[in-house]
């Protein structure tokens, strides 16, 4: 049953989660195997690992989904199990099978696990039966904008259509009047055919104050599940998350252990392994939560879990994977203290675009209960084929405004150049009241902060940029270049020290 | 010396003059007066990769990028491109046509990525906020519209074309 730990495991990933799950390897005394592409053998996760292959072009297709190279890796490496991380293989049954076939044990939930939760539909179906409240909405699959009219007037608008396969802000339209309806329906059609291959769609209520609230949740080989309480990720834009925290001020006690009850009797029927996550959306008016997706892996977001419960989910989940029982009972998981992480994306802060290139500087806050799960360095290229961000700011505090306080603090050490990040939107964000006082919904993002853009430079006083810009032009025209003095000097130098040692 | 600059929508003024020990800067927002700034050497300096500038005692720690005449300075979290143009560049914009600094009659993408769709044709006359065509880039699609009520002249771009930042996508006549 229980194995002894794994001498060596293959990271299926790249950027902060590569670099996450090698440092869980590295403390459990594992030798860690990176993957990379063609467009990632400067990426940080390689040179931390002990090992790293290369598996194909840059796109992600030709490597990082790649199933029968990275099996190949596998076996050449002496891998005995693999971590997919997040994205990627992460929730492909296929990719688990594979490695099953070759006698390599998957770090995730079973097959099984991750179809019975790849399909919305049928999820949602799933999840009725083991009695998780649902959104009001149609049973199945519907087909005609007839049908889409009779469902909208039955459910009541406002309504949201989705495709079953959609995700990442593909495939969804909100309607608030029947005469948007026949337009907004063939979109979702039409999107969920040519992004996933999959014209199916479903309608729902849409609900208007609404939280995003999920529970962490863990099974065992043996049968045993726990939660790990809730995250709040309400703040999002372009239907992805920007911020999460552990707990949610809006989720009062009670609910908050119903919540968690539902999460486990669901993550139970379904007889779950390993780490997942079950999303709610949630009324802020009603304090009504409904099941909307469960994510069959570790979630970007973990750390906040961690921060707050003292539990290494990666290191669970290997623990897991092994067969071992869950090392905490149910009891034994406390919710202390507050903690909060922000995405930092290489993005423009107003527009949200993703605006890749090289990074010049590149330095993390430090200091007391700070953490940094991150990849970029001073010279990195932020390469334009995958995600944009670089990584996780996190901060723990006794209390909320305690971490915002040293959220706040950190964002002021962080020094980013060379590419346009969203900092300077978190530094709004921290200092905006109605993140302040929790009040926030999903739509955050969009009705307050998108678009006003001299709010988002009220830390710097305008002429400053003016005169240094000015500084430098007449510099330059002097010959005494700008970029002479300051272009990766650092990398410059390691060069010089290598040649000098060879 | 004398600059001419853009920044934030607004244009500028600038003129630097460097003495043994210090800096005297001043700005002329477009339609307000100049403003006066001077400070020591001392309190504009270059650290090992950063520079340090104590701005009426407000401790700054900047980072400047130059490409052509655009400088991108960023510091605390925020960044600014500002174009700048000395007497050699306003001359040379001048002998160019006498067009106003911000004109322009191209589109050119940000950033480098691929094109999925285009939508116009030359010679098509397009509104203000037409779509013209689909990039992707970091798994994103974005669509680029008209800013303004233009003629397309050329599209310089084929849908499936990978194509590297700052390249012209579609020139047009206003």
């Amino acid at each position: 049953m229980a194995r002894p730990m794994f001498k060596k495991i293959l990271i299926a990933n790249r950027g902060e989660i590569a670099v996450r799950v090698i440092r869980a390897c590295r403390t459990l005394g594992i030798q860690s195997i990176a993957v990379f592409s063609d467009a990632d053998r400067n990426s940080l996760h390689v040179m931390l690992a002990d090992e790293a292959y290369n598996i194909g072009p840059a796109p992600s297709r030709e490597s990082y989904l790649n199933i029968d190279r990275i099996i190949e890796v596998a076996k050449k490496s002496g891998a005995e199990a693999v971590h997919p991380g997040y994205g990627f293989l992460s929730e492909m049954p296929e990719f688990a099978e594979a490695l099953s076939r070759a006698g390599i044990t998957f770090i995730g939930p079973t097959p099984q696990n991750i179809r019975d939760m790849g399909d919305k539909i049928a999820s949602r179906e799933l999840m009725k039966k083991a009695a998780v409240p649902i959104v009001p909405g149609t049973p199945g699959a519907i087909q005609t904008v007839e049908e889409a009219e009779k469902w909208a007037h039955e459910i009541g608008y406002p309504i949201i259509i989705k495709a079953s396969a959609g995700g990442g802000g593909k495939g969804i339209r909100v309607v608030y009047e029947r005469k948007e309806l026949a337009s907004a329906f063939r979109a979702c059609q039409s999107e969920g055919k040519n992004y996933f291959a999959d014209d199916r769609v479903f309608i729902e209520r849409f609900i208007q104050n609404p939280k995003h609230i999920e529970i962490q949740v863990f099974g065992d080989a043996h049968g045993n599940v726990c939660h790990l309480f809730e995250r709040e990720c309400s703040v999002q834009r372009r239907h992805q998350k920007l911020i999460e925290e552990s707990p949610s001020i809006s989720v009062p006690q009670k609910v908050r252990e119903e919540m968690g009850r539902v999460a486990v009797k669901a993550a139970q029927s379904l007889r779950y392994l390993g780490a997942g996550t079950i999303e709610f959306i949630f009324d802020n008016s009603t304090k009504e939560f409904f099941f909307m997706e469960m994510n069959t892996r570790l979630q970007v977001e973990h750390p906040v879990t961690e921060q707050v419960t003292g539990i290494d989910l990666v290191h669970e989940q290997i623990n897991v994977a092994l067969g071992r029982p869950l090392s905490f009972k149910q009891s034994d998981v406390k919710q202390t203290g507050h903690a909060i992480e922000l995405r930092i994306c290489a993005e423009d802060p107003m527009t949200f675009k993703p605006a890749p290139g090289k990074i010049r500087l590149c330095r993390n806050p430090q200091g007391p209960f700070v953490r940094i799960d991150g990849y970029a360095y001073p010279g990195y290229e932020v390469p334009i084929h995958y995600d944009p961000m670089i990584a996780k700011l996190i901060a723990w505090g006794h209390t909320r405004d305690e971490a915002i306080s040293r959220l706040q603090r950190a964002l002021a050490e962080f020094m980013l150049t060379g590419v346009k990040s969203n900092i300077i939107l978190h530094k709004n964000i921290l200092a905006h009241p109605t993140f302040l006082d929790g009040s926030y919904t999903t739509q955050f993002i969009d009705r307050d902060i998108a678009g006003k853009q001299q709010k988002l430079f009220m830390f710097v006083d305008e002429n400053v940029f003016l005169i240094t810009a000015a500084l430098e032009a007449y510099r330059r025209a002097k010959g005494r270049d700008v970029s002479q003095y300051n272009i990766a000097s650092r990398w410059k130098a390691f060069g010089r020290t290598k040649q000098m040692r060879s | 010396m004398y600059f001419q600059a853009e920044a934030n929508d607004t244009k500028y003024e600038i003129n630097v003059h460097e003495s043994r020990d210090g800096w005297q800067v001043s700005l002329k927002p477009a339609g307000s007066d100049w403003i006066h700034y001077e400070f020591s050497k001392s309190d504009y300096q270059y650290m090992d990769d950063t520079i340090s500038f104590l701005f009426k005692n407000s401790s700054y720690l900047l980072d400047v990028t130059a490409a052509g005449v655009d400088y991108t300075v960023y510091t605390r979290g925020a960044f600014r491109t500002v174009k700048l143009y000395n007497e050699e560049k306003i001359l040379h914009e001048s002998l160019k046509g006498g067009k106003s600094l911000a004109s322009s009659d191209s589109m050119a993408s940000e950033m480098p990525g691929k094109i999925v769709k285009v939508f116009v044709k030359a010679g098509q006359a397009v509104k203000a906020g037409d779509p013209l065509l689909i990039m992707e880039a970091m798994k994103m699609e974005n669509e680029l519209r008209a800013a303004h009520d233009v003629t397309i002249k050329t599209v310089h771009v084929t849908e499936g074309q990978a194509i590297e930042a700052n390249t012209v996508l579609i020139s047009f006549t206003k």
